[in-house]
């Protein structure tokens, strides 16, 4: 009997003082996989960072800061970095984190069947130096080497190999699709594909907990005005994104917190630099205009983006002027600016450019990849239209139209990039090298764009260790994009999250939402 | 006979075909399933390597082909997405599914009929034109409107049901039900209503105008004449003699009900295959549109051969063979 009435009071203690607490979100996109090297994408990436840590991780602001390795270092003049292990790291089954998982763990992410294999395209070699010490060689000297692996994670050596699951199987699947042993705050509990995913506290986590939670329920709810619903009702603790059209009425809610920020995802315009003539005008179809820089710079000088910025995204997005957000690494402080608007200045141009009357062409846009794509496109369409520049719009699904770009059906198109690495050379690398299929350069550079001087810059950027000379190239290079308008960005697309009032977190923003950093109040 | 229900079943696998080709060859203005695959650091090579290894290089006929040989044994493939095969996918959502169409079809056929009883029976009330009026309601909002207005009313204004999901479930061998725990029925009332009103008030208006019908005949006044109850003659008399059009038309619509659950199951977050159908189709999920596209008209194909058969064996008229007999 006394027994019991302790138990009881001792439950009664924890119930009031600890505040621990069930946690339910939604996302748009279900992680597809539980495999951290088998998709290379930012729903599967961001959740599995609450099971699975790396070397490094990023924190509240996107600094790297040490995780399974609690110091790294380069090797020589640059041929490779030495990370030296943390000790004492359980995995959740209990075994132990050592140098042979990290190596594990490398030849499987950069196995053929591996989508993350990219990221160690410099690597040469991963030498094991004792259980705590390892050195990754680069054939390059790799400055960044440490911040574009934040997102390799490390998986249990012994626990793959025995369950069958030594490489991913993205086709048909294995065991380490369905289930998890990582090292990282929360373990796996529950995995229904598409449906709920239940994650509980890892409680030999090496770490010091911040959050409170007992147990947390990821559901996916493609349908915006559902999650919305959910939130408003108290079913779901958090959603995201929230529709940009229903921010300002959340806002007024006193129950639900909106947390608003910016993403790492550039918006911008890109052209058909290669093309000999326009494929969808009226009248102009035996040359290519955008193949002129005035004309491409017109573009610029014709967008008022403050204006699509207030009315098309309520005030929740910044203007850009780079292929990269000032969070970045690597931005470009003094080409902060982006062209002014000016339709007379536009106007000047095209007629400096040979197109007094201006031209017909036709816009490709898509209508479900990034926030309220469709309607940018419609009011970039109407402000170019005002210098004499008549878009034809044609919007479509994203499974439609990049098949469209890659076989070059559009005189001008819509591109949002988010730069994996967080780092200004990325988008370089993807968006503005000469395409070169070998080199794996240009992959995205659906237009063409070639430039001597930048194909020259980008791998001298890849190998610099010194951080003002490296910052030196990004600048000249981040110049000659603009001054060439090889893409015309428009602004940094916003991220916007909703909460009960009851909770705080930390949104960082490359929109990966960081369990361990929840308190329910 | 035979050679009827052989005819029959020959035509319903020519239809069935024919469904699947026209399926297959739209499958290509879907979008291209290849970009959402691999990540954003693919090459030109990674694409054409993939695409040759899922047989998207080959003409449409070729793919439809291998899908019906792999189908007809039971297979039908891989899921693009998940990388688990179709089949065990698709069982595991059945369950919501069919649930929340069993539930919903009952909802429809009880209130409808009682409910066209009544508006029959007390045809210049002021409670039946009422529910006459509202019904219009049912016919003329679209589903996903109907769903977001309960949902507001219900969860979010009144906070007394759940605005997603399903639930709490209990395992039955494969099976999951919603049925035995009280998070799971209560979750079950606002999409079963959402997806059933529609039925209910066309089976209502179907059998208040059957009844009205009826209600005029000239056995009913006899039985009137001959003193019997009110309630023997509306419901043994009447309403029996009202209900063969009304079977007809609740079997066809229960095809339609697990078929158009897509859009309740889609603002409900019903984890059932409907949802699991437009997922595919965000994602280009060719092997599970495919599928889920087969299986759907085989129920359709599946009912309309019942029904033909059921009308059968009811109607002695369509018995060729035994004509002349009476």
């Amino acid at each position: 009997m006394r027994r019991l009435t302790y138990s009881a009071a001792f439950a009664a203690l924890l119930a009031t003082s600890a505040h621990a607490a069930e946690f339910s979100w939604a996302e748009t996109t279900d992680p597809q996989t539980m495999d951290p090297h088998a998709v290379n994408s930012a729903p599967v990436l961001g959740f599995l960072n609450n099971i699975y840590e790396g070397l490094v991780r990023r924190d509240k602001d996107m600094v790297i800061e040490p995780a399974l390795a609690t110091s790294w270092e380069p090797i020589g003049a640059g041929e490779g970095w030495r990370f030296t292990l943390r000790q004492g790291v359980k995995f959740h089954d209990g075994s132990d984190f050592t140098a042979q998982d990290v190596l594990f763990s490398y030849e499987r992410a950069s196995s053929e069947e591996a989508d993350t294999r990219s990221w160690f395209a410099p690597v040469s070699e991963v030498n094991v130096v004792d259980d705590y010490t390892i050195d990754i060689m680069t054939s390059a000297p790799n400055p960044i080497f440490p911040d574009s692996i934040a997102n390799w994670m490390i998986v249990d050596a012994g626990w793959a190999e025995a369950n069958a699951a030594a490489r991913p199987d993205k086709d048909n699947g294995n065991f380490a699709t369905l289930n998890t042993n990582g090292t990282g705050a929360f373990m796996l509990d529950e995995r229904a594909p598409g449906l709920s995913t239940v994650l509980v506290p890892h409680a030999g986590w090496w770490d010091t907990a911040e959050h409170n939670i007992t147990r947390a329920t990821l559901t996916p709810i493609q349908n915006p005005a559902t999650a919305v619903a959910a939130l408003l009702s108290g079913d779901i603790d958090f959603i995201n994104p929230v529709p940009i059209q229903d921010t300002e009425r959340l806002k007024q809610n006193p129950d639900v917190n909106i947390i608003q920020g910016i993403e790492a995802r550039v918006i911008m315009l890109g052209f058909p630099h290669e093309a000999d003539a326009l494929k969808y005008s009226a009248e102009t179809t035996d040359k290519n205009p955008f193949a002129d820089v005035r004309v491409r710079q017109a573009v610029g000088h014709a967008i008022n983006v403050p204006a699509i910025l207030q009315t098309i995204m309520r005030g929740n997005a910044e203007e850009v002027s780079q292929l990269v957000s000032p969070a970045m690494r690597g931005y470009t402080d003094s080409l902060a600016r982006r062209p002014v608007y000016s339709p007379d200045e536009a106007r000047a141009l095209l007629t400096e450019a040979g197109y007094p009357d201006g031209f017909s062409f036709g816009l490709k846009c898509t209508n479900d990849r990034y926030l309220n794509d469709e309607a940018v496109c419609q009011a970039v369409t109407g402000m170019l239209a005002q210098v004499g520049m008549r878009a034809t719009l044609d919007a479509m699904p994203v499974q439609n139209y990049w098949p469209e770009l890659r076989a070059d059906n559009y005189d001008m198109y819509l591109l949002g990039w988010s730069p994996g690495t967080f780092d200004a050379e990325h988008p370089i690398r993807f968006l503005a090298a000469t395409p070169n299929d070998e080199k794996k350069l240009g992959s995205w550079n659906f237009g063409g764009y070639s430039n001597a001087r930048v194909d020259e810059l980008l791998p001298m950027i890849q190998s610099e260790i010194d951080d003002t000379k490296r910052q030196a190239m990004l600048d000249e290079t981040a110049q000659i994009l603009q001054d060439e308008a090889a893409y015309v960005p428009l602004y940094v697309q916003p991220l916007v999250w909703g909460t009960q009032a009851n909770i705080d977190m930390t949104q960082r923003p490359d929109n990966f939402f960081m369990l361990r950093w929840v308190t329910v109040n | 006979m035979l050679a009827y229900i052989i005819q029959r079943i020959a035509q319903s696998f020519l239809v069935l075909l024919v469904v699947g080709a026209v399926a297959f060859s739209m499958f290509r203005f879907v979008g291209d399933p290849i970009d959402n695959m691999l990540g954003q650091e693919r090459t030109q090579a990674d694409i054409e390597r993939l695409r040759t290894q899922l047989g998207l290089d080959q003409p449409f006929p070729v793919q439809y082909v291998k899908f019906l040989a792999g189908a007809v044994q039971g297979n039908f493939g891989v899921s693009y997405r998940q990388g688990r095969p179709v089949s065990q996918i698709l069982l595991e959502r059945a369950p919501a599914t069919l649930e929340l169409a069993a539930v919903s079809g009952f909802l429809a056929i009880s209130i409808g009929i009682g409910l066209g009883v009544f508006t029959a029976i007390r045809r210049d009330g002021f409670t039946a034109n009422a529910i006459m009026s509202l019904s219009l309601i049912g016919v003329s909002l679209p589903t996903f409107l109907i769903g977001i207005l309960l949902i507001y009313l219900f969860s979010v204004e009144l906070g007394w049901l759940p605005s997603f999901g399903r639930g709490d479930t209990v395992r039955i061998g494969w099976w999951t039900t919603g049925f035995l725990t009280e998070s799971g029925l209560k979750a079950l009332i606002l999409p079963s209503i959402t997806l059933g009103l529609y039925q209910m008030t066309l089976i209502m208006r179907l059998v208040r105008s059957e009844m009205l019908e009826v209600l005029r005949q000239d056995y009913i006044r006899f039985a009137r004449a001959r003193g019997l109850r009110d309630r023997a003659v509306n419901f043994r008399h009447a309403l029996k003699n009202t209900l063969v059009p009304v079977i007809t038309v609740t079997g066809l619509q229960l095809g339609s009900i697990i078929a158009f659950a897509i859009i309740t199951e889609t603002v409900f977050q019903w984890p059932g295959v409907g949802l699991l159908f437009i997922n595919a189709i965000q994602f280009v999920d060719i092997p599970v549109m495919a599928a889920y596209l087969m299986l759907i008209s085989v129920m359709f194909v599946g009912i309309n051969l019942i029904v033909d058969l059921l009308y059968f064996s009811i109607d002695p008229r369509l018995r060729a063979d035994r004509t002349g007999g009476h």
